[in-house]
């Protein structure tokens, strides 16, 4: 299932934590989700990689403290629409869940 | 320990060479923080574990053979247009040069056959105009997979049809003009002045070549991506 909205978690952590690398990326996720989104680590770089190519994100190479370096990513305005349409989405279809789990109607959709 | 690891993946990434040194640095980055966070102290058991949490080499070489695929094929697209709109330029700067050196085809029933291979030409280039921008259109418009899947297989299998169809007509054209300038220059005497025909001709001819090279780019990439994936 985690597979599917891989490209959602990553816009949102890259989000949430603002411009960051593959390895910041994965603990802002394993962090915001609790532990619970914890991912076999290489699945993020291509994700990162084919974001950037649908011009979603993009990447800069910086030099880092230890000398190494460094590909830093960052949420580009196309990422940030992709992301709240998502986000919209999601929460439409978690409503949708929540009232067959919960025995709630799902709040009507305006449009 | 990681410098292997990192050997390993560079040789699975070795289908695309420029991929590989950034994945490379990338994830040499990635490892080595993960040895530094690791609360053991332990450096040994610290890279086994950061090689282990991140995966196969294999298996995530495949997942950016598809993104390289997916991002080769985006390249053909934008060659092909790119490509067209050059041959354009230079069958209209030939023309352009035709018409100020005045040349023109002296003999009647030679007349007659140009005539026919302008009209084959014109019919081709705009037939190659409107394929290649429309295999373009349609490859940057298709979502990127994150697999290999078979709905994208047929994507770029469509992808691959049209890049063909567009090479083949422009092809047509590039014959077609190589005929009327061979009509033309026929019986002129040698001079300066065929250098910008032979030169413009050269210059489509290449262009054709590059398009097929992108082409034959994209075959050779697509059964590298499977053969990779189903090993």
């Amino acid at each position: 299932m985690l597979k599917g909205h891989l490209d959602m978690i990553v816009l949102a952590a890259l989000s949430a934590a603002g411009p960051a690398h593959g390895y910041a990326v994965i603990e802002e996720i394993r962090r915001r989700s609790g532990g619970a989104f914890d991912l076999p680590e290489g699945t993020i770089y291509p994700a990162l990689h084919r974001l950037e190519l649908a011009g979603l994100l993009k990447s800069s190479w910086m030099t880092a403290d230890s000398g190494r370096r460094r590909r830093v990513y960052t949420l580009t305005r196309a990422g940030n629409r992709a992301l709240i349409q998502r986000r919209a989405v999601w929460k439409q279809f978690s409503d949708a869940i929540g009232g067959l789990l919960g025995g709630t109607r799902p709040r009507e959709n305006p449009a | 320990m990681i410098p292997d690891y990192l050997e390993r993946l560079a040789r699975e990434l070795s289908f695309d060479r420029s991929l590989a040194r950034n994945v490379r640095q990338e994830v040499e980055d990635h490892l080595w923080e993960a040895v530094a966070a690791d609360p053991t102290g332990n450096m040994l058991a610290a890279q086994q574990r950061a090689i282990a949490n991140f995966g196969d080499a294999r298996a995530i070489a495949a997942q950016f053979a598809v993104i390289s695929l997916a991002r080769h094929s985006r390249r053909a697209g934008a060659a092909a247009v790119l490509v067209i709109a050059s041959v354009f330029i230079a069958m209209r700067t030939r023309i352009a040069w035709n018409a100020a050196a005045q040349l023109a085809i002296g003999e009647e029933d030679m007349r007659a056959v140009s005539g026919l291979v302008v009209l084959i030409d014109r019919y081709a280039f705009w037939l190659s105009v409107i394929i290649g921008l429309g295999s373009w259109a349609y490859i940057v418009s298709r979502r990127i997979p994150a697999g290999f899947y078979p709905a994208y297989r047929k994507q770029l299998r469509r992808f691959f049809v049209l890049c063909c169809a567009a090479a083949a007509a422009l092809v047509v054209s590039v014959i077609s003009d190589g005929v009327l300038t061979a009509l033309l220059l026929r019986g002129t005497e040698l001079s300066a002045g065929f250098l910008v025909p032979v030169f413009s001709m050269a210059i489509e001819i290449v262009c054709v070549g590059i398009l097929v090279f992108h082409i034959c780019g994209i075959a050779r990439r697509t059964a590298s991506t499977a053969a990779l994936l189903n090993t």
